[in-house]
C-alpha cells in the first residue's frame, strides 16, 4: 500500500511539476527495514515458539506462511518483495530435528546460514524478565565482532535485521531491554535482558551502576555455516571450517557403536589368521623325523 | 602404517567386512577419495566480504538512535564454553556495559530512557505467565524453607537422642557401681564373721551408714521417691529388731558364738571393778551379797524381757 501511494504521489508531483527536494530528502536518511519471518514445513514446537518469540520481539517483522520447498529457496526473494520486506529470517528445519536459520538481505544482498543450538524460549519459567512489546532495544555486540571480515559482515547484517528502525509502526517509546550477541567458541550467543533500575536502598557495595539486568529470553546459539554472495544462493564468500553438520555428528556416534562390533570381529579374524600362520618349522630332532 | 598393510590384507580375506563405510566417515576434514589430504580448502574470501559489507552498510553519519547498537569495550573471553556460570556472567557484564553506555547516548541525544511507573501497555509476556513465574518462585522458596526446617528437626532429634542415651548410661553406671559396693560390703562382713554360710541370696540388704547405699535405696529401688523413714524409728526404739538381726541376721551366728576368740577374750565389758572387789570371799560377804544387785534370769539378760 505504501509503495503504491508513493508511486501515485511521485506521478502527481511530476505531473504538477513539483521537483522533489533531493538534497533535503537525502540529508534525512530514514532507516527502513522490514523483516520477513518464515519457516519450512516440518517445524517442531520449540522452533515454532522461537519464531513467534522473534516476531514479538521485533515489531518490524512480518510473519508469512510455511514454505513448501527446501531446495528452491530463491522464491523467498519474491515473497519478500511481495511483502515489501528487504530482510528475511528463514527457519529451515531438517529431519524435524535440526534448525538452520538463514538471515538474508533480499533481493540482492548477502545471506548467511546458521545452525541453531541450545534453544530456550521465552516461555521457560526460569526467565523472569518482561518488557514492553515493541520497545526499541539496545543492541550489544562483542568486541570480537571486529576481528575478522566475516564477523564484521555478520555484525552489519544483525544490526539491520535485529535492530528496530524508528520508522516501524508498532514501536513503543521507552528503552526496556538489551539484546546481546557474543562470540564464544566460534559461535554467536544470543541473549535478551530486561533493564531495570534498582532503587538506592537495594544497591550493594559491588554494584557499579543502578541498572540491573534480568533475562527475558529467548536464548540460542548460532553456529555460522556459510556466507553467500547473493540472497539464498550465489557464491560462497565464507565457509566455517569448524562446522560439523549434525548429521555427520550423529553418524559418527552410530558408526562408533557399530565400529566396536566390527573391530572385534576383525580382531578375531586376525587372530585366527595369525594362529594359522604361526606354525613351527619341522624340527629335525622330533620323533617323526628321527624314527621316520 | 604397517597396520594399514595388514588391514589391506584383511580386506582381501574378510569379504563380509568389506564395503562398510565406516572408513569413509573420518570427519569433514578428510576427502574420502584422497586419504593423504588432511585438510580441505575452506573459503574465506576476505575482499569479497569487505565489499559486501560496504554494499549493505548504513551511512555512518546517521544519529546513534537509528540503530542503537553498541560494541563492547572489552572482547568477551570465556576460558571454558561449557562453564555455564562464568559464561553467563561474561554475557551479563557485556550487556550491562552496553545498557549503561546506551543510556548515556540516549540522554545526550535527548531521548527518553526510563519507563515511568504509571505507563501501562502490552508486555511481551502476558500477566498470567508472569503470575505463573511468580508462583514458581514462591514454591521454590517454600520448598527450600521446608527442607531446611526438616533438616533442623532431624539434627535436634539426633541431639536429643544423644542426651537421652547419655543419661540412661549414666544411671545404669550408677546402679552397677552401687551393686558392686554392696557386694564388696557383703564380702567384707562375711570375712569378719567367718561365716561359711553360702546363702547370700536370702540375705537382707545391709543397713549401713554409707551415703551411696542410702541413695541407692531411695533412688534406685523406688524411682526418685525414696521411702522416708518415720521419725519414731530411731536406733533406740528398734532394739528388738537390732537384737534379732544380731542373732539371726545372715542366717544367725549359730556356731562359735560363745567360743573364745581374740575379741571375746579382749572384751572386758562384763567385768565391773566395784562388784568384783565387793563380791570376793571377805567379811561381810553375805551382807554384800544381800546388798548386791541380783543377777537377772537368762531370758531377761538376753533382752527378751519386756515382751508384750
Amino acid at each position: 500500500m505504501a509503495t503504491v501511494f508513493k508511486q501515485q504521489k511521485t506521478k502527481r508531483d511530476k505531473a504538477e511539476g513539483i521537483v522533489a527536494n533531493d538534497a533535503e530528502e537525502k540529508a534525512i536518511f530514514k532507516n527502513k527495514q522490514r523483516v520477513l519471518l518464515l519457516s519450512s514445513r516440518g517445524i517442531t514446537f520449540r522452533h515454532r515458539h522461537l519464531l513467534s518469540d522473534l516476531g514479538n520481539l521485533l515489531p518490524h517483522t512480518k510473519k508469512d506462511a510455511k514454505l513448501d520447498s527446501k531446495s528452491k529457496l530463491h522464491i523467498i526473494n519474491e515473497l519478500a518483495d511481495l511483502n515489501n520486506c528487504n530482510n528475511c529470517i528463514f527457519f529451515e528445519v531438517r529431519k524435524r530435528q535440526d534448525l538452520y536459520m538463514w538471515v538474508s538481505k533480499t533481493p540482492n544482498g548477502p545471506s548467511m546460514k546458521f545452525h541453531i543450538q541450545n534453544i530456550h524460549t521465552m516461555e521457560e519459567l526460569k526467565m523472569t524478565g518482561n518488557c514492553l512489546k515493541g520497545s526499541r532495544h539496545i543492541l550489544s555486540f562483542d568486541k570480537n565482532f571486529e576481528s575478522s571480515p566475516h564477523w564484521m559482515l555478520m555484525k552489519e547484517l544483525f544490526t539491520q535485521v535485529f535492530g528496530i528502525p524508528k520508522t516501524s509502526r508498532r514501536i513503543k517509546p521507552f528503552i526496556d531491554h538489551v539484546i546481546s550477541f557474543s562470540i564464544v567458541d566460534n559461535r554467536v550467543w544470543f541473549r535478551n535482558y530486561q533493564i531495570t533500575q534498582k532503587p538506592v536502598e537495594h544497591r550493594s557495595a559491588t554494584d557499579t551502576t543502578d541498572l540491573t539486568l534480568v533475562e527475558i529470553g529467548p536464548r540460542f546459539v548460532m553456529n555460522p555455516i556459510r556466507t553467500f554472495d547473493g540472497s539464498f544462493g550465489g557464491q560462497t564468500a565464507f565457509e566455517n571450517p569448524e562446522f560439523v553438520s549434525p548429521n555427520v555428528a550423529r553418524a559418527k556416534v552410530r558408526n562408533a557403536k557399530a565400529g566396536r562390533y566390527k573391530d572385534r570381529m576383525e580382531a578375531l579374524a586376525k587372530r585366527d589368521q595369525k594362529m594359522k600362520d604361526a606354525v613351527l618349522p619341522d624340527d629335525p630332532l622330533s620323533e617323526k623325523n628321527v624314527f621316520a | 602404517m604397517s597396520d594399514s598393510d595388514s588391514e589391506q590384507e584383511q580386506r582381501l580375506t574378510l569379504e563380509d567386512l568389506e564395503g562398510s563405510d565406516a572408513e569413509m566417515l573420518s570427519g569433514e576434514e578428510d576427502d574420502p577419495l584422497d586419504i593423504l589430504t588432511t585438510q580441505r580448502v575452506t573459503i574465506n574470501n576476505e575482499p569479497a566480504l569487505k565489499r559486501l559489507k560496504e554494499q549493505i552498510a548504513l551511512p555512518t553519519d546517521i544519529p546513534w538512535s537509528e540503530t542503537q547498537s553498541i560494541t563492547s569495550t572489552q572482547p568477551v573471553s570465556v576460558a571454558d564454553p561449557d562453564d555455564d556460570l562464568n559464561r553467563e556472567v561474561a554475557f551479563y557484564n557485556q550487556a550491562l556495559e552496553a545498557a549503561v553506555l546506551g543510556r548515556e547516548k540516549i540522554k545526550k541525544e535527548g531521548g527518553v530512557f526510563e519507563r515511568p511507573g504509571d505507563y501501562f501497555a502490552e508486555m511481551i509476556k502476558s500477566d498470567e505467565h508472569m503470575a505463573k513465574i511468580r508462583q514458581k518462585l514462591l514454591d521454590e522458596n517454600a520448598s527450600i524453607q521446608a527442607s531446611e526446617r526438616a533438616k533442623a528437626q532431624r539434627e535436634l532429634k539426633k541431639f536429643g537422642k544423644k542426651v537421652q542415651t547419655e543419661k540412661r548410661l549414666e544411671r545404669e553406671k550408677a546402679k552397677a557401681d552401687a551393686l558392686e559396693k554392696i557386694n564388696a560390703l557383703k564380702k567384707k562382713r562375711q570375712g569378719n564373721d567367718n561365716s561359711t554360710n553360702a546363702d547370700d541370696e536370702f540375705d537382707v540388704a545391709l543397713e549401713s551408714d554409707d551415703e551411696e547405699m542410702k541413695a541407692y535405696k531411695t533412688v534406685g529401688q523406688n524411682g526418685n521417691k525414696g521411702k522416708k523413714r518415720s521419725a519414731s524409728s530411731t536406733p533406740e526404739s528398734r532394739g528388738k529388731r537390732l537384737k534379732k538381726d544380731q542373732k539371726f541376721g545372715f542366717g544367725g551366728k549359730k556356731r562359735h558364738s560363745k567360743s573364745n576368740t581374740a575379741d571375746s577374750s579382749a572384751d572386758v565389758s562384763g567385768f565391773n571393778v566395784k562388784r568384783n572387789k565387793s563380791t570376793s570371799f571377805k567379811a561381810g560377804h553375805k551382807a554384800a551379797k544381800a546388798g548386791a544387785k541380783k543377777r537377772l534370769g537368762k531370758s531377761r539378760r538376753q533382752g527378751g524381757g519386756g515382751r508384750k
